[in-house]
């Protein structure tokens, strides 16, 4: 009697057909290649001709494991969902089915044995595909936090000797020190004199991002650049009263507008009407 | 409305979760009420007692529960954390003193934002029990 790899190879043709056939057939149309379909099938030959035991563990499928995760990664980046890439592994179950029946219909353990061994090994690599995928989407919200971090911080120049920094968003350890280099860069590329530091977007002020506040405040100093903090809500000078932080070494002002006009009279400037 | 319309559980493990957890103080007030500036008030509570509980006792959890009772909606928020504890809470207690890298003004600035704050604490627990309470008018 043929073992299960031999099966699989004599019947190659009529299996790659049927499915083809299955795929076509499923909700999502066709959603492997024909490329993918034949590599799958090679590395799948491959792992049953080689394997000891129906596990994904057995270094035969290593191959076929190794494959299956990147292809699930890429689909993941691609839009596809990881149900769209296990069905592609249920639809070559269903292929091997009949062929199995056929080929062991004299001996029903054998039969039952290589049935299971193709089950389980579809089944694991059907929770490798949501594995391969889930990470591959963790990467991309990684990759994206990243990128906002990057974006969420310009330093404008918005006039000759000021710059300006909109902060949006919660300001922990990381953004903070990431504000803080943008500013210092900022300021001493342009040699700005002042810098105004917008928080109307950031939701809570408390003793932290005061904290981080201070210390910006003293390195621009350094750099001989003053910092006006404009955006401050009234309820956020409230809190902050309440909690004792003394932010007056700090030029706060309540609007962005209020704030800009405090950096023209630190720079002993005046915007004018023209005659 | 009874005395426990909200009820709410946060772990606090990372960073994240203190914003979770003030996020979630802050929608509770706004639910039963609150002011803008009580909202705020309590969120910024939340956040330095969160902070503290990640960054001295490792991590914890936040409660929330709030409700209205006898014509009076209050919001209990109680932190729980299994750190070493709290050594001296009467110095902690006071403005500007830290053992962190930080300005010393969380626990007493808490105590300032919302109506109550109690500590419990020992080797192994501290738990900071926080209440606001406003009349409804009306």
């Amino acid at each position: 009697m043929k073992s299960l790899a031999e099966v699989l190879r004599d019947n190659r043709a009529a299996v790659l057909a049927s499915w083809r056939a299955n795929l076509t057939a499923s909700v999502d149309g066709l959603v492997g290649s024909e490329e993918t379909i034949v590599n799958l099938y090679e590395r799948l030959l491959d792992g049953f001709s080689r394997s000891l035991t129906n596990s994904l563990n057995d270094l035969s499928f290593g191959p076929i494991s190794a494959y299956m995760a990147v292809l699930s990664s890429e689909r993941a980046r691609d839009g596809f969902s990881p149900s769209a890439t296990s069905r592609l592994l249920a639809a070559f179950k269903a292929a091997v089915e009949p062929v199995l029946r056929a080929e062991y219909a004299s001996d029903v353990d054998r039969w039952q044995q290589e049935l299971r061994k193709v089950g389980e090994i579809v089944d694991q690599l059907s929770v490798l595909t949501f594995e391969a995928y889930m990470k591959a989407r963790e990467e991309v919200i990684a990759r994206q936090s990243h990128a906002m971090l990057e974006i969420s911080t310009p330093a404008l120049r918005i006039w000759e000797d000021i710059i300006l920094m909109p902060l949006i968003g919660v300001i922990d350890t990381s953004r903070a020190q990431h504000v803080m280099e943008q500013l210092l860069l900022a300021i001493s590329a342009n040699e700005a004199r002042v810098a105004i530091l917008d928080v109307t977007g950031v939701p809570i002020i408390d003793t932290r991002v005061a904290l981080h506040l201070t210390k910006v405040v003293q390195a621009a100093r350094m750099l001989g650049a003053e910092i006006v903090v404009t955006g401050i809500s009234p309820e956020a000078a409230q809190t902050l009263v309440r909690l004792d932080v003394d932010l007056s070494s700090i030029r706060t002002r309540g609007s962005l507008r209020a704030g800009f006009s405090e950096a023209l009279r630190v720079l002993k400037r005046r915007v004018g009407t023209i005659d | 409305m009874a005395a426990d319309d909200i009820r709410l559980a946060i772990g606090i493990r990372v960073a994240d979760d203190i914003v979770r957890a003030r996020q979630a103080g802050r929608d509770a007030a706004r639910t039963l009420g609150f002011s803008l500036t009580d909202q705020t008030r309590l969120a910024t509570a939340i956040s330095e007692i969160t902070r503290n509980a990640l960054h001295y006792g490792g991590g914890g959890q936040c409660e929330i529960k709030g409700g209205q009772v006898a014509g009076e909606r209050l919001i209990d928020v109680v932190v729980t954390d299994a750190g070493p504890g709290i050594p001296d809470v009467a110095k902690a207690m006071t403005p500007g003193f830290s053992t962190g890298n930080s300005l010393g003004m969380g626990l007493s600035g808490a105590s300032k934002l919302v109506d109550s704050l109690s500590v419990d604490t020992r080797p192994g627990m501290t738990q900071v029990a926080m209440r606001m309470h406003r009349r409804v008018v009306g």
